[in-house]
């Protein structure tokens, strides 16, 4: 994903705000709530949609030449809410609103549904009354990175199929329609498509390569040493250095229930830890192995433990920078499926695809507020251009839906061939014009978001 | 050619884009005067009873008028935007802003408080200005269109995070006003002579004013159906767009330009 970037220092700056934003507590790029009393989620909920920084995804099938349609509607569809039931289409929520770029949402935290940031209730009442099994026991938002080699699927590894857990997930936890078969196979086809970020410290069979710390070495030796009370356990008995770091299957390791053993393939950028993402840490995790399993390590083994898993769980770039350049590549890369679903006059991945961007669109026009805005100063004309142009391109994918509807491909046809045309030169273009005083600069960003907050807090103090 | 009449709309030409030529339509448009005087005149009405409520100290008072000035503001959104942007800034400016309505909002409605009396005199000024102002401004068929389209397409943004009124709760109060404002808008200026161009465009336009009006109608802003209403603002905006050249105008301009 590229950066529009108006200077190096500006740049800096980003950078610095983007560390902040990611790690723990923050003082500026903090998202705001979704809040009041008139929305369709819980006033005070937290989907940090308005994070400066987004995982990054990587792609298994890049690696041969670029993704297929296939995974490009099961990209578009994980990005709708539309295939979600009413709740969740009311409020804009979509499998990537917890999956972020396929990977987690460790800031989402959604009042009556989460007990901590980073975990939800799939069987609460707020998306399917029928779901609700009457308590609250929400499970860790997962990363969805390698998990075509992560089954069996869901936190206690109930479902052997991953089509049947996506399945599940639209119609039982989120209401949604009973999804048609293509469109199952293409969600199905996306999230298996998507790649671990790579580690360059990981060599053949899961050991750790090239400079390797001594604490590392000792953490690895540590991994694979049997449990002093049973010496068929072992870290690495589980978490099988060779396959990922898991053994497909569910064990009890203190924590209330059988669970499946999780990949500790990225996992420094998968907290919380545990089914219920009760540990935010390593250490945390590591003290509860010790002192349920009666280790005996000392500190230095636990801080060795933790070295090991850090190095095992690293990646490459885990982060990129949200602005302008990002959104639009991946709008690009879903506006392709248009370019086949015209001419074959495919209705319902037209709308689907026109409702998606759309929505994308619309999103991004946002970002670049109008001149009512109090928290932004200068750059009129030019915020004006980028909405304007956002909003025509909006409204150009409005005509290819309505003449697809009405059997006019020819001039869907056409009309998709202006919007092209648009998006990969005007546009872009324009949106770079504006790029300092939107939202995607970290000072205006923080500015306008702060005084929303501070807005909305007023509220709460008096209530 | 599509690409470059897009491209000429992206970029700030008005000051040299020819005068729409309608004379007719010129009339129509100011049929529309009356009703943007008594909307603002609501506003205004509604500001100063606010005034007056909040020198009591009469918070339930102050709330009331509040809803009631704004209701008369929503529903002028058509030419506010597109003919005093300056005093719109002013008048509608958020989500911290000095003066104008969502100020006075985050008082009232946020804090409970009611020391706004030095906020309430600005917006009465200003809504007192713009009444004023409104009585020989002329009223071009062109402006008011750019701002029919302009409401049209906002209608359709999603408010899943409470909208723009968010600490009052009247964002779907803001619709119903936004779109009865963009209804009248059509039937008192463009309905008639739109139908003499093109009646099935015409009729198009009523169609998508109608289910705009239906999806508004929701019992509350959480139960708004998203999706539908964005379909309608787009296919409205649209088929308003199509209906710019039957009326021998511009195409609208989706923003307004800075001056």
């Amino acid at each position: 994903m590229s950066l529009l970037r108006s200077g190096f220092r500006q740049l800096s700056c980003a950078v610095v705000a983007i560390g902040l934003s990611i790690s723990g507590p923050h003082e500026c790029a903090l998202a705001f709530p979704v809040d009041g009393d008139q929305t369709a989620l819980p006033a005070k909920t937290e989907l940090n949609e308005d994070a400066l920084a987004r995982p990054r995804e990587v792609f298994h099938s890049e690696i041969g030449g670029g993704r297929s349609d296939l995974i490009r509607l099961g990209n578009l569809a994980f990005s709708s809410p539309s295939i979600l039931g009413g709740v969740a289409q009311r409020a804009g929520i979509s499998c990537e609103t917890c999956h972020v770029n396929g990977a987690g949402n460790a800031r989402f935290f959604m009042p009556k549904m989460s007990t901590r940031p980073g975990n939800f209730d799939t069987t609460g009442a707020l998306f399917n009354p029928k779901a609700d099994n009457g308590a609250l026991d929400p499970v860790r938002i997962p990363s969805l990175r390698g998990a075509r080699y992560l089954a069996p699927y869901g936190a206690d590894g109930r479902m052997a199929s991953l089509r049947d857990f996506v399945r599940n997930v639209i119609v039982n936890e989120f209401a949604g329609a009973e999804p048609q078969p293509d469109i199952l196979d293409a969600i199905v086809a996306y999230i298996q498509d998507i790649d671990f970020l790579p580690n360059p410290s990981l060599g053949p069979g899961g050991r750790l390569v090239g400079k390797i710390s001594d604490s590392e070495r000792r953490g690895e030796a540590l991994f694979s040493k049997p449990f002093p009370h049973d010496a068929s356990l072992s870290c690495a008995a589980c978490h099988v250095p060779s396959s990922a770091f898991i053994d497909h299957a569910q064990h009890d390791v203190g924590s209330g229930g059988l669970f499946k053993t999780p990949t500790l393939r990225n996992a420094d950028f998968n907290a919380p830890y545990f089914h219920d993402g009760r540990f935010d840490t390593y250490d945390q995790v590591v003290a509860h192995f010790d002192r349920v399993f009666e280790l005996g390590l000392s500190t230095q083994d636990q801080k060795d433990l933790v070295a090991y898993l850090t190095a095992v769980g690293d990646g490459l770039m885990p982060y990129e920078y949200e602005g302008a350049g990002a959104t639009l590549k991946e709008i690009n890369e879903f506006a392709k499926l248009l370019g086949t679903a015209i001419p074959a006059g495919d209705k319902e991945v037209v709308a689907l695809a026109v409702d998606t961007i759309g929505g994308e669109l619309r999103e991004l026009t946002e970002r670049y507020p109008d001149r009512k805005d109090t928290s932004v100063s200068g750059g009129e004309q030019e915020r004006a251009n980028a909405r304007a142009a956002l909003k025509e391109v909006v409204l150009l994918l409005r005509h290819i839906d309505m003449a697809v509807g009405e059997g006019r491909t020819s001039d869907a046809a056409a009309d998709y061939q202006t919007y092209r045309s648009l998006m990969l030169a005007a546009v872009p273009s324009l949106l770079a014009s504006a790029q300092r005083w939107s939202l995607f600069n970290v000072t205006v960003h923080d500015r306008h978001f702060d005084a929303l907050r501070q807005t909305m807090q007023s509220k709460h103090m008096s209530q | 050619m599509f690409v470059m009449r897009v491209a000429l709309c992206l970029l700030p030409v008005l000051a040299c884009a020819r005068m729409a030529a309608a004379g007719p339509l010129e009339e129509a448009a100011e049929r529309y005067r009356p009703y943007a005087i008594e909307g603002i005149g609501s506003a205004l009405t509604g500001a100063r009873d606010l005034r007056e409520r909040v020198a009591a100290k009469d918070l339930a008072g102050a709330k009331k008028a509040w809803l009631s000035a704004r209701a008369g503001w929503e529903r002028s959104e058509v030419f506010t935007a597109g003919f005093v942007p300056e005093l719109d800034a002013m008048i509608d400016a958020w989500p911290n802003a000095d003066s104008g309505f969502h100020a006075i909002e985050a008082k009232l409605f946020g804090t409970g408080r009611t020391d706004v009396e030095g906020d309430t005199d600005v917006l009465v000024r200003n809504l007192d200005e713009l009444h004023n102002r409104l009585r020989d401004m002329p009223l071009t068929p062109q402006g008011l269109l750019d701002g029919t389209v302009r409401l049209a397409y906002e209608v359709g943004e999603s408010k899943a995070d409470g909208g723009e009124s968010r600490i009052s709760g009247t964002s779907l109060d803001d619709m119903r006003n936004n779109v009865a404002g963009v209804e009248f808008a059509y039937r008192t200026v463009f309905a008639s002579p739109l139908r003499q161009a093109d009646a099935a465009l015409a009729d198009s336009v009523t169609k998508h004013i109608e289910q705009l009006k239906i999806v508004v109608a929701a019992s509350d802003l959480p139960h708004v159906d998203v999706r539908s209403l964005r379909r309608a603002s787009e296919e409205l905006v649209v088929a308003l767009q199509a209906a710019s050249a039957k009326l021998g105008l511009r195409r609208p301009t989706l923003e307004a330009q800075s001056r």
